[in-house]
């Protein structure tokens, strides 16, 4: 029996497809069955990301349909075998989704796969409100700025409300990962310290990811960042798989400026 | 007799019995030969006399500063606990007082209110976390906010109790409170005499070292 992992954060734009790509590849590095589901119905996306977008022939809604098998429609990612990909609806929308389907799909998934990662839509209309349902684990991803923090608060406030594990009494596990980090913009107060936005949401962190140039590069070419072993995000992203599988890791700090006494020596030498 | 070595040349002692504390220098008297003795408390004409006459040097009733050892250390940091506690318990009393001062259906509430999520009570309102961006409060009673205030509060009450919360948006009785009014720690907005008047209960810090 696996876990069902929510990537959600209110807001769009700040890279939870990006999160659910490089984390779900991350966690298969580790040794593990995953499956990244995208419930982006409508507008699906991460199959690019993960550059399995020639791959697709049955997606989610044909699944829950019946018109396709689960193992019809999980595609086995190129870059690690542990890892499967379930396609969103490109052509449908959300009103397709309701509580029950969902819920047989991702019984099935959890039989099968160690982690089950759903990729969620932005907003919070019945789309999201389907993802997080059922999901045991939620993963909240912020950018350090007010309007995203503002927007997975809200996120949060209905996942406590809304998923079945609270209604029966249990509590969804909450971990946030802080996205697109600046270390210079935090030093000079432009962007929010990972201590503020912790005490604003009070839920715990699971890792902080800087900004990199490489990673739209990388989701257009379908290759998730964290097969870049020199990317500072790749690196951050390998390190918050490795916690998810139980790993302690400890926590880098990416917000102060990188360009230590130490390197800068280093510089001069080479 | 209670002794004590303050440094190596100087000897801290006071005087409890004098027959102790002669036979404690009549067997010792060759070791403080070169020291300082500082006697605290009282000191008869007979034991002056018997100082001098065994040679010693010594001084009475002077503080000597505080070293810097460990234990000095040590208790700075408790009087700083120990300030802090009391700092703590002001506040808890503060609060205590004035709860006591909520009359109908108070309703405590100890959980994050988060953006999007409405709290309304009738009556009045003890609410010990913080109120998130986007978030609402409504009383028909008062209301006390321990922590800090980024959503909107409507509150009909006779008074209202909140910390320094910049961006919280405010409304007692249908008037708007500018928040830069709110500049202490802990403070409390009252409706006397059809005004809104605002008194600070705890005063801003502040801190010379940073």
């Amino acid at each position: 029996m696996g876990i069902i992992i929510a990537v959600i954060s209110g807001k769009g734009g700040v890279g939870k497809t990006t999160v659910t790509a490089n984390l779900g590849l991350g966690i298969a590095m580790n040794g593990k069955k995953v499956a990244v589901v995208d419930f982006d119905i409508g507008q699906r996306n991460l199959d690019m990301v993960l550059g399995l977008e020639n791959r697709v022939v049955y997606d989610i809604v044909q699944v829950m349909d019946g018109e396709a098998t689960l193992k019809q429609a999980l595609i086995k990612s190129k870059a690690n075998d542990s890892l499967s990909f379930l396609a969103a609806s490109q052509t449908k929308d959300k009103s397709v989704l309701d509580s029950l389907r969902v819920k047989n799909l991702l019984m099935e998934l959890k039989e099968e796969f160690d982690y089950v990662i759903l990729d969620a839509p932005a907003g919070i209309e019945s789309g999201y409100e389907h993802t997080i349902e059922f999901a045991d684990a939620a993963l909240i991803v912020v950018n350090p700025e007010v309007s995203s923090i503002r927007d997975s608060d809200r996120a949060i406030g209905i996942l406590d409300s809304k998923s079945q594990k609270v209604k029966e009494g249990e509590e969804v596990a909450k971990f946030l990962v802080i996205n697109r980090i600046v270390a210079e913009m935090v030093q000079s107060g432009e962007m929010l310290r990972s201590d503020d936005i912790l005490e604003i949401l009070s839920i715990e962190l699971l890792g902080k990811i800087p900004e990199d140039k490489g990673v739209v590069d990388a989701s257009n070419q379908g290759k998730p960042i964290i097969l870049n072993e020199k990317s500072k995000a790749g690196q951050a992203y390998k390190r918050i798989a490795g916690r998810i599988t139980g790993h302690n890791i400890k926590m880098e700090d990416v917000e102060s400026n990188t360009t230590s006494f130490f390197t800068k020596m280093k510089g001069i030498f080479k | 007799m209670k002794g004590k070595q303050y440094s190596i040349k100087v000897y801290e002692t006071s005087i409890d019995e004098e027959a102790e504390f002669v036979s404690f220098f009549d067997a010792n008297h060759l070791l403080f030969k070169d020291h300082l003795i500082v006697i605290h408390g009282e000191m008869s004409e007979k034991i002056k006399q018997y100082l001098q006459q065994k040679s010693l040097t010594f001084i009475q009733n002077i503080t000597m500063p505080v070293s810097k050892s460990r234990q000095n250390i040590r208790k700075a940091r408790e009087a700083e606990k120990k300030k802090q506690d009391e700092e703590q318990e002001k506040i808890s009393e503060e609060i205590s007082k004035l709860s006591n001062r909520l009359e109908n259906n108070l309703k405590v509430i100890d959980r994050m209110v988060r953006s999007g999520q409405e709290v309304f009570v009738e009556g009045d309102l003890l609410l010990l976390n913080r109120v998130n961006s986007g978030a609402t409060i409504r009383t028909t009673g008062n209301l006390i906010v321990t922590q800090v205030v980024e959503g909107s509060i409507r509150c009909e009450g006779k008074f209202m109790m909140l910390s320094s919360s910049p961006k919280a948006n405010i409304i007692f009785h249908g008037v708007e409170v500018d928040t830069e009014l709110l500049e202490n720690k802990l403070n409390r907005i009252e409706l006397t005499d059809d005004k809104i008047v605002i008194t600070p209960v705890l005063k801003k810090e502040i801190n010379w070292a940073s």
